[in-house]
């Protein structure tokens, strides 16, 4: 599951991003700050964190919907935020797709399905001729367990699973290298999520996917994710792979986010009534934070204090794991 | 192969191994172990897409428009009433040819001022003109003019109003140019364009007689067009599905025409429904402070404004324009209305 080779090659780069909103006047709301990660080729990397703490905001801003108001990011090694040209920026929309968290509103009632997957391929004149571009229409919708004839079909005719697949197929077609998943199973009924999580997975494989995960619920994540961040208020908090994430959880918030799901594992469950983590306990004069790697690969937003401490929690989840062993 | 392994050593595959009659019948699952295990795995036969056809017949959204549209007998009775009254003021006045410059009977007092009867439907006017003539040139001419004004301004009014409601840049200088022209004085610039205009396209024929009317009524009212469509733009201009297409590559102008205007159909229908009665008044009333067409055209405004003067004599004369007026006013804005609901997809069924 978790590769760990060394040559992984970088496919996005997030620097020091933030991104604020305007709400009246001169004020700036702070959606996202500092977010700084990398994510590699072939992976899937998911962004968890609770409702409104700034992970749409954040993959809207790798799309380009979301200015940054600092920071840079970077996609294949060319920076893609700020100004860029429009072929770059054509580029961007050819490479990176996002699927969308709300099925009921993110297509156009208006358009048959035909249309609404077409759209991209319309845009780039991705076809020969009108058979191609139908071919190509057919064979995205086989690809999401959809039928041929439902091309004529208008989006209210279809269930949500069955939306968030046309959603799906729409970004598929434009054959990204990058999908930005964002929440595409929360606001599915629970009977058919494995089946659009099944189907992500599996053209991940044929088509040698990227994924951002979008997701608020770290359950979902640990079965397709291969490294998890954790963002809390517009903050990356900590960065891991999956299993690490799951078995060496450090900064608080990953621990209360944990104990909200019911957990296997005996000693995050035993932890789990005394962990309510509320942000702002930690008294304002302490020393700034930062994303420290307290161990290759798991990164935490710390400082000197808090990393003493974190250090001291991690051994102690060591040694218990060693002894489960 | 541990499934087997571990069954061939316990009691009963012992038993059997041996020849050994079983004691007990061993439970139904047991049995599956004689089974070999491709078949125990082979599924029964399912087919995964018959879950997803669907079963509603095709919906077409301007079919399902027109069903709802004519699925109530009121609008239906209103529709033809709108259909006749407008049919019989484009054909009406060429049957009659009236010319508001030649008076049928200017001097035989015998033929002025007689009652409606079958004769003479809606009687006559003090120049022994057939009140029914006068009356449907005159809602021909105001037809003309509000609709061709209606056209042009809600051309004008959408597509500046779509660009405006995009544009961020555009919105702040627009939002000004909407401030300057929403306050001019329209009576002042009437008058204005009134004296300038007149006579100036007499070139044109019948149709330039139009086109200081159609000027004035244009000149300022597509600003409120566009201010209405630039808001219902912005509006769903952020809408999930906005972003997706914006992802896609979409360019500004398709997601005007292939996103929001179809979205815009029902409101767009409900601001021509009012529209078109609104600059008909505007014609009547213009006309009326001589400020519309000239004498040589009959208008509905004109002649309401000369039958004043009878309003105590004959009032029949006044009120008859006024109820055509009212008549094609109010039944083309429950049309337009109507439509309007109708092209609302909520209301489909
Ligand atoms: N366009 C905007 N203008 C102002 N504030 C915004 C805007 N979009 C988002 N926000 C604010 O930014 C914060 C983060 O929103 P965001 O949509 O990214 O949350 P989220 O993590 O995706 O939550 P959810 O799980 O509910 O989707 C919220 O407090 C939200 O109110
Ligand atoms: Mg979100």
């Amino acid at each position: 599951m978790s590769t760990t080779n060394n040559e992984r090659e970088v496919i996005l780069s997030v620097r020091h991003v933030d991104v604020a909103f305007d709400v009246g006047g001169k004020k700036k709301f702070k959606a996202v700050s500092d977010a700084n990660f990398d994510i590699y080729r072939g992976e899937t990397f998911a962004l968890v964190g609770e409702s409104g703490s700034g992970k749409t905001t954040l993959g809207r801003a790798v799309i380009r919907i979301n200015p940054c108001s600092a920071g840079e990011i970077f996609f294949n090694g060319e920076r893609i935020s700020g100004k860029i040209s429009r072929q770059q920026d054509r580029d961007v929309i050819r490479n990176i797709q996002m699927i969308f968290q709300d099925p009921a509103a993110s297509l156009n009632e208006r358009a048959t399905i035909e249309y609404c997957i077409s759209e991209g391929l319309y845009n780039f004149h991705l076809y020969k001729d009108n058979e191609e571009r139908i071919a190509k229409v057919d064979k995205a919708l086989e690809d999401v367990g959809l039928l041929p004839e439902h091309k004529s079909r208008y989006p209210h005719e279809f269930s949500g699973g069955q939306r968030q697949r046309v959603g799906i197929a729409r970004a598929m077609i434009m054959e990204p290298q990058f999908i930005i998943a964002d929440e595409p199973i929360s606001a599915l009924d629970v009977s058919i999520r494995a089946q659009v999580l099944n189907l992500m997975n599996k053209l991940k494989k044929e088509k040698n996917l990227t994924y951002l995960f979008i997701a608020h619920d770290l359950s979902v994540v640990r079965f397709i994710a291969d490294r998890i961040a954790v963002i809390h208020l517009g903050k990356i908090v900590e960065i891991a792979e999956s299993e690490t994430l799951f078995k060496y959880p450090v900064h608080p918030y990953t621990v209360s986010l944990l104990s909200a799901v019911p957990m296997p594992d005996p000693i995050i469950e035993k932890q789990r009534e005394s962990i309510v983590y509320t942000k702002e306990e930690d008294d304002p004069n302490a020393s700034p934070r930062e994303m420290r790697e307290i161990r290759p690969g798991h990164f935490v937003y710390a400082n000197d204090e808090d990393m003493v401490a974190f250090e001291e929690r991690l051994k102690k989840l060591e040694s218990y794991h060693a002894e489960q062993a | 192969m541990n499934y087997f392994k571990k069954h061939m050593f316990d009691k009963y595959s012992l038993d059997r191994h041996f020849g050994k009659a079983p004691q007990e019948e061993p439970a139904q699952e047991e049995n599956a172990a004689e089974i070999n295990e491709d078949e125990l795995f082979t599924f029964a036969e399912f087919d995964e897409k018959k879950s997803e056809v669907i079963a509603a017949p095709r919906y077409s959204y301007w079919k399902s428009v027109w069903k709802t549209f004519v699925s109530s007998k009121i609008t239906i009775a209103v529709s033809i009433l709108v259909i006749v009254v407008v049919a019989f003021a484009f054909i009406q006045p060429l049957i009659s040819q009236f010319d508001p410059m030649k008076p049928k009977h200017p001097i035989e007092y015998e033929y002025h001022f007689l009652s409606p009867s079958w004769e003479h439907l809606f009687g006559t006017d003090g120049e022994g003109n057939e009140v029914f003539d006068v009356v449907w040139s005159g809602a021909r001419n105001s037809l003309i003019v509000s609709l061709i004004a209606t056209a042009i301004d809600m051309v004008i009014g959408i597509v500046i109003g779509a660009i405006w409601g995009f544009s961020k840049k555009m919105d702040k200088w627009m939002i000004e140019v909407y401030n300057v022209i929403s306050n001019v004085p329209f009576l002042l610039l009437a008058m204005i364009l009134a004296y300038v205009l007149r006579n100036k396209f007499d070139q044109f024929g019948e149709v330039g007689a139009f086109i200081p009317l159609i000027f004035t009524m244009t000149i300022t009212e597509w600003v409120f067009v566009a201010y209405f469509i630039r808001t219902q733009v912005m509006i769903i201009r952020d809408r999930e599905y906005n972003l997706a297409s914006k992802c896609l590559g979409t360019s500004t102008w398709t997601m005007v025409t292939k996103n929001i205007l179809p979205y815009l159909i029902s409101v767009i229908m409900t601001y021509i429904s009012r529209q078109v009665p609104a600059l008909i008044s505007y014609e009547v009333f213009l006309s009326y402070m001589g400020l519309g067409l000239d004498e040589r055209h009959a208008s509905l405004g004109r002649t309401i404004s000369q039958y004043t003067s009878y309003m105590s004599g004959y009032p029949h004369l006044f009120w008859i324009p006024v109820l055509i007026l009212a008549l094609i006013s109010i039944s083309l804005y429950i049309v337009g209305q109507k439509l309007a609901d109708a092209a609302d997809p909520r209301t489909h069924r």
